[in-house]
């Protein structure tokens, strides 16, 4: 287990603590040089490292093994990032202002039937339009974009020593050193085996790209839809999201790996008529992560993004959290460099971590809650399905998914939210245990799809 | 939101009675078994190149390989309107929920009349029919027939007269039983007789506890049940501190 409270130090005149005033600088001697760092994986994440810390005046390396490459993502991002990141409209493919829900029984649940289209939409964008602008800005402020895979990472046996980090480039094995490592490689990240931070349960998420007919395109220009239910996910929800000119039609499990083309066959079969004359253009895969790694920092490495195991539950969302998670290490490396001259393990659980934690974990806490109620039976879905319904409910959803701030509403609508949540769940529970009943008396049981 | 603690207890028989499958669903949300058995590829593949991710991409040019997905759950696969390529497959007709009173999305409650009023028992039954059909048979999702039927239509009365009265009775009749033995026994015990029990503190605060015992704990299932929900709902959290528990024992070493 690493707890090398590694302070790196530099020969500085003073040792301050963490800092009241941005003007007090520390004098750095001349045989001393910039802290370098090394981002590895140049997704979200690890492009908004890069971008603070080449902020920050800080001599950084972003590492990306496949700069044109297209990831598997449902590419959604709250309507918060495009001004938290500035991110320019022109990279946005479509709008999507109308979500449909349907439950088990096939009962819709259109959301956004409350609400205005103009200020409430999901912003689709395709990732490596994101991404690679992402990576364009951190080279504008001053990163050196590295197109290599980053295949071993030496952990310094002092702390005056780097981390040696060997990369393949352009067909040949080259070594760098860097004193701070971002660990942004995703969710199977090679940074955090190297510096064993443990391992996390996992999802997958499967997905085929569909491309319709204009007709049937039509009907998702600026619709998504979300299936429930046992025979398309057992603990997720299956999902078509309009992309620039195709569909993306998958589903996601925990538990059902092995079933993982069944679930996706009978998505097909809910789905129905509206994927009808499609022809599927590629068939993808990815883990997702579904609760952060045990150990987030170790020594002088910092894992963010989906390699540290941002993803929330229920909705399984990252790439918000990737992009912010970077930034917040890369300002907090800054800080630590700025303020006290060195960066060490404590400084970043304290400066990142536990700011980040304050910040987020309430939500990723909450949306917990939602997928342990709603999720795990179909009398839960249904509940879900009946509430999405309401317009109370849909306008606080939008408010705490599209701004990421976890507001309380007024307490006496906080109440009868809360009375009608029971009400839906009790109601579709009794029918659930109602059809059990029944099952016995009848001696059937469903048959696997 | 508020917390479900009611419902919450009664999810875990009902999902442990279920298709196998899912009873795995319980174990391996508890243990932390890694079956990303999809994605073994590893990223070493050099740089610059792609597909360490599972990716195939299938240049596909008719309709048949979304067609051959569909027959394996086909349902009404003549509405559905691909159909010219796709004679060579057999396709499993299953038949969709039909029942006369089903009408346009929703339970024509016309036909449910008794006596001048709505038999709100039978449209119970009948929608519990129903979602044992489709949990079976799952349909397609359709534009032109939407579901409208949603449980709120049911009045909240009828609820309570076929599912919480019953109960109720049952369990009021235990809490009486016990009561009743243990004035009896207390008052053997101490000669204290009813109305002097009732003016001690200590025993009505047993008799708080038998009334919220009986109401928490029906069958011995459920104490076992209680344990394993309070065992789920910390253990997200405690993922997430697990990063702060090692600094804490590393700062005792």
């Amino acid at each position: 287990m690493a707890s090398i409270t590694s302070p790196f130090l530099i020969p500085s005149k003073t040792k301050t603590k963490t800092c009241y005033s941005r003007h007090r600088h520390l004098t750095i001697t001349a045989s001393s040089r910039p802290l370098r760092a090394a981002v590895i994986g140049g997704g979200p994440a690890g492009a908004s490292a890069a971008i603070s810390l080449a902020n920050a005046n800080i001599t950084t390396f972003l590492f990306e093994r496949n700069p044109a490459g297209s990831k598997p993502c449902g590419g959604a991002i709250p309507l918060c990032m495009m001004e938290e990141f500035s991110l320019p409209p022109s990279l946005i493919d479509r709008h999507v202002s109308k979500f449909l829900l349907l439950s088990p029984s096939n009962l819709p649940s259109l959301f956004s039937r409350h609400l205005s289209a103009e200020s409430h939409y999901i912003p689709m964008l395709r990732r490596e339009v994101l991404d690679s602008f992402l990576r364009e800005r951190a080279k504008e402020k001053g990163a050196v974009v590295v197109p290599g895979l980053v295949t071993g990472i030496k952990v310094p046996g002092s702390d005056k020593e780097p981390y040696v980090i060997r990369y393949t480039s352009e067909g040949s094995i080259q070594t760098i050193e860097a004193d701070v490592i971002v660990g942004a490689d995703g969710a199977n990240s090679r940074v955090a085996r190297e510096i064993g931070a443990g391992e996390y349960a996992t999802a997958i998420a499967f997905q085929e790209r569909i491309r319709l007919p204009p007709s049937a395109m039509s009907y998702y220009t600026d619709l998504a839809e979300m299936y429930l239910g046992s025979d398309v996910s057992p603990d997720f929800y299956a999902w078509v999201f309009p992309k620039c000119d195709h569909v993306a039609v998958g589903t996601g499990t925990v538990s059902s790996k092995t079933s993982i083309k069944s679930l996706q066959a009978s998505l097909h079969a809910r789905a129905g008529s509206k994927l009808a004359g499609g022809t599927v253009i590629r068939v993808e895969a990815h883990p997702i992560p579904e609760h952060p790694r045990p150990r987030r920092v170790v020594g002088r490495v910092a894992l963010v993004g989906d390699a540290a195991g941002y993803v929330t539950k229920c909705s399984g969302e990252g790439i918000y959290f990737a992009a912010k998670s970077g930034r917040l290490c890369g300002e907090a490396i800054g800080r630590l460099w700025r303020e006290e001259g060195k960066v060490t393990e404590a400084g970043l659980k304290r400066e990142y971590l536990k700011k980040w934690d304050d910040e987020y974990l309430g939500m990723f806490r909450f949306l917990d809650i939602l997928h342990k109620v709603f999720y795990m039976d179909d009398a839960g879905k249904e509940a879900l399905t009946e509430m999405c319904a309401d317009a109370y409910v849909q306008k606080r959803t939008f408010e705490c998914y599209l701004n990421k701030k976890m507001t309380v509403g007024p307490p006496w609508e906080e109440m009868k939210l809360a009375w009608r949540t029971v009400g839906s769940m009790m109601r579709n529970r009794l029918l659930g245990k109602e059809v059990e009943k029944l099952r016995k008396l009848e001696g059937s049981y469903p048959s696997i799809i | 939101m508020a917390s479900f603690s009611p419902p919450l207890s009664s999810t875990l028989p009902t999902s442990l009675n279920r298709v196998h499958f899912s009873r795995r669903n319980w174990l391996c949300f508890l243990q932390k078994r890694n079956q990303s058995l999809f994605l073994a590829k590893s990223i070493e593949n050099g740089a610059g190149n792609v597909n360490s991710i599972a990716t195939e991409e299938k240049r596909e040019s008719s309709p048949v390989a979304v067609a051959e997905k569909k027959e394996e759950g086909a349902k009404k696969a003549e509405s559905l309107g691909l159909n010219g390529t796709v004679s060579t497959s057999v396709k499993a007709e299953v038949p969709s929920f039909k029942d006369e009173r089903w009408v346009g999305g929703t339970w024509d409650l016309k036909q449910f009349q008794k006596g001048g009023k709505t038999d709100w028992d039978a449209v119970i039954d009948a929608e519990v029919r129903r979602r044992k059909w489709l949990q079976d048979n799952p349909e397609a999702s359709s534009n032109n027939e939407p579901v409208v039927f949603d449980t709120s239509i049911i009045p909240w009365w009828q609820w309570i007269k076929r599912f919480h009265l019953p109960e109720a009775e049952l369990l009021n009749g235990r809490a009486a039983m016990i009561g009743f033995f243990m004035a009896y026994f207390v008052d053997s015990l101490t000669g204290a007789g009813l109305v002097d029990q009732m003016g001690n503190f200590f025993c009505k605060t047993l008799l708080f506890v038998a009334v919220v015992g009986v109401l928490f704990v029906r069958k011995n299932e459920d104490i076992e049940n209680i344990k394993k929900l309070i065992e789920e709902s910390t253990f997200y959290d405690k993922q997430w501190q697990a990063t702060w528990q090692d600094e804490n024992s590393s700062d005792k070493n």
